[in-house]
């Protein structure tokens, strides 16, 4: 296995004496995009919030770099370069576009030092080249409840490229988009991936095979398989979870 | 695009400013002692509003209990006045009448002024920077913090009741002089004291409004929306919330060391629980997202409560509590919400926009410019 750059071992979770995510290991190389897919329930979300520090993991390491970051604080995690894109769009309501972008744009997270200063450096450069990315440039002023949900999922992806992390964790980042901005989506997050590692959760095996690195499969909280796209796609034993063969029909 | 007047920086610091403007030139208008002491309280009044409405309106932290540091920014400061009148090797005499004889430790500081007025600042301050901090890294939030400020604000109350030797109890502490600062004496009855407080109003205020315009102001009103997003976006949210309940916490003491000085008593009646909801009350009926607008809200609420309030007797609690059910229901910005509301009407009648994605897209008199 290629990788080491980002590593989970064996990590589980039970919610309740049911365990949701049963020793599962997961090696992401540099500038990939891997893609976490499974059906309802097997762990995927869990997974993105054990590595994020949503939840505390209750065996299991996570590191980044070499870096043991299991258990950590969220805004920790965040700062070790870590982003995150909730599955449903959390952006800042009460404030707009542009404000969720400052806020986002967390170079100098200090409190002290921030109650000091109006604007951050480079803040504006940054503003201007993701809201063109995100195509908000229009929008900026506009308060982040009153947009579309399309534009919200944008917002928020804006959001997580202006903080800039090493590896972006983004779940379900085109539900409910049209088909038009899932092109858009697939567009940016080609290119992101050069210099960028993205970990995607997602249910739409035709958006998978657009942007796709490395295929996961995760079944009832375990790995299942792994591999490209071509290979999942033959998998009997994917088939099976994915089509429900062992379930009599 | 059109630019909603209410949100321009620079109209709202000219607005500031012409405020200010009015409120300093009373006394040149006016030398009536008595009415200029009853206007310096209402600017006392005025900088706890400002304090609810950073911690509230900016950051969501509804905060129940600022009498806390209001009463003990006022005790302690009443006891620097106090200690000022005392001549060397003496007690006040409320100490003999509970059976003390010397001087308590909890009092030897306050001898000399300049530490009794830091003391005033720093207790409050610290007390809620360890309070605020114990609360905010539990994740303690919403009505259950209010509760909790509530709840150690009669804590505190009973406890100086109860410290009767220390505190004189539900008699409190009333200096027999007014607070000299070095050579100058600060006359409650005076134009010089209106200046005083009005200068620590306007401190005050421009210093919570700088407060709210920086990143720290920005990222305030971002975890009053969601803290769990400004949390993965890498910000210590405990630490902002406990700064700026802490900072607010310090204006409210500057607010009661004015009291003190003012009204030259202090008692347990500072740490009363309906006081410190009447508070959260003017800040909600002015405008608890505008700094200015809430301190307009204690102006008119205990400006009515005094001129208004007096014929109605106990009818005006009613009142009151009538009028901020109304706000609660239909104005729930309060009566900054109107200005608002009116204001971006005026300069832009509600239009339809074109967005990039080709969709129609509604934006009326919500669309807020910088």
């Amino acid at each position: 296995m290629i990788g080491g750059f980002f590593r989970i071992e064996n990590i589980e979770k039970s919610f309740g004496g049911n365990k949701v995510i049963d020793g599962f290991s997961l090696n992401v190389a540099e500038n990939t995009l891997q893609c976490l897919v499974g059906p309802n329930g097997a762990g995927k979300t869990t997974t993105i919030d054990l590595i994020s520090g949503r939840q505390k993991p209750d065996a299991g390491k996570v590191f980044l770099n070499g870096d043991d970051i299991t258990g950590r604080g969220e805004h920790e995690i965040s700062r070790k370069g870590i982003g995150r894109k909730f599955q449903i769009p959390a952006v800042l309501k009460g404030l707009t576009v542009r404000e969720n972008l400052e806020v986002a744009y967390s170079r100098e997270v200090n409190a002290l030092r921030n109650m000091f200063s109006m604007k951050a450096k480079g803040c504006a450069e940054k503003l201007d080249e993701i809201s063109q990315q995100v195509r908000l440039t229009k929008r900026l002023n506009v308060e982040a409840g009153l947009l579309s949900h399309g534009e919200t999922q944008w917002l928020e992806i804006g959001m997580v490229l202006m903080q800039d992390p090493t590896i972006l964790l983004l779940d379900e980042p085109v539900a409910g988009m049209t088909e038009n901005e899932i092109g858009l989506t697939v567009e940016i997050l080609n290119k992101l991936k050069r210099s960028h590692t993205i970990i995607l959760v997602e249910h739409d095996m035709g958006f998978v095979r657009k942007i796709a690195d490395v295929v996961t499969v995760l079944h009832m909280g375990a790995l299942l398989a792994q591999g490209s796209i071509e290979e999942i796609e033959k998998d009997e034993r994917v088939r099976a979870v994915y089509l429900g063969t062992e379930d009599a029909h | 695009m059109n630019q909603n007047l209410y949100n321009k920086k620079t109209l709202q610091w000219l607005f500031y400013a012409a405020a200010f403007g009015v409120i300093g030139a009373v006394p040149l208008i006016s030398d009536d002692a008595f009415l200029l002491n009853q206007l310096a309280v209402y600017g006392v009044y005025g900088m706890l509003a400002v304090s609810i409405s950073l911690c509230w309106g900016s950051g969501g932290i509804l905060n129940m209990g600022q009498g806390i540091a209001f009463g003990l920014g006022a005790y302690c400061m009443a006891m620097t006045m106090q200690m000022q009148t005392q001549a060397e090797d003496t007690i006040p005499p409320f100490m003999l009448n509970n059976g003390l004889d010397s001087l308590p430790h909890l009092w030897q500081p306050f001898q000399d002024t300049t530490t009794g007025i830091i003391l005033a600042l720093l207790v409050p301050t610290t007390f809620y920077l360890v309070f605020g901090g114990i609360m905010f890294t539990a994740r303690v939030s919403g009505p259950f913090f209010a509760i909790m400020t509530l709840a150690t604000l009669s804590a505190f109350a009973t406890i100086f009741v109860d410290l009767q030797p220390y505190t004189n109890g539900v008699n409190g502490i009333s200096p027999p002089g007014s607070l000299n600062l070095g050579e100058t004496e600060i006359d409650p009855y005076s134009s010089g004291a209106y200046w005083f407080v009005f200068g620590l109003l306007v401190l005050c205020t421009v210093a919570a409004k700088l407060i709210n315009q920086s990143r720290f102001g920005l990222i305030v009103r971002a975890l009053k929306d969601d803290p769990e997003r400004v949390r993965f976006l890498g910000y210590n949210v405990a630490i902002y919330e406990t700064l700026v309940y802490a900072l607010s916490g310090l204006i409210a003491a500057i607010a009661g060391c004015c009291f003190a000085v003012l009204t030259q008593y202090v008692s347990p009646a500072q740490f009363d629980v309906g006081f410190s909801i009447s508070i959260v009350i003017w800040a909600a009926l002015g405008g608890r997202n505008s700094l200015i607008w809430a301190m307009f809200g204690a102006f008119t609420v205990q400006g009515a409560q005094s001129y208004v309030g007096d014929q109605f007797l106990n009818t005006w609690i009613l009142i009151l509590g009538f009028s901020f059910i109304l706000v609660v229901r239909f104005l729930p910005g309060g009566f900054a919400g109107l200005v608002e509301t009116v204001l971006g009407r005026l300069a832009k009648p509600e239009t339809e926009t074109q967005s990039e994605n080709g969709n129609l897209k509604f934006s009326g008199a919500k669309e807020v410019a910088k």
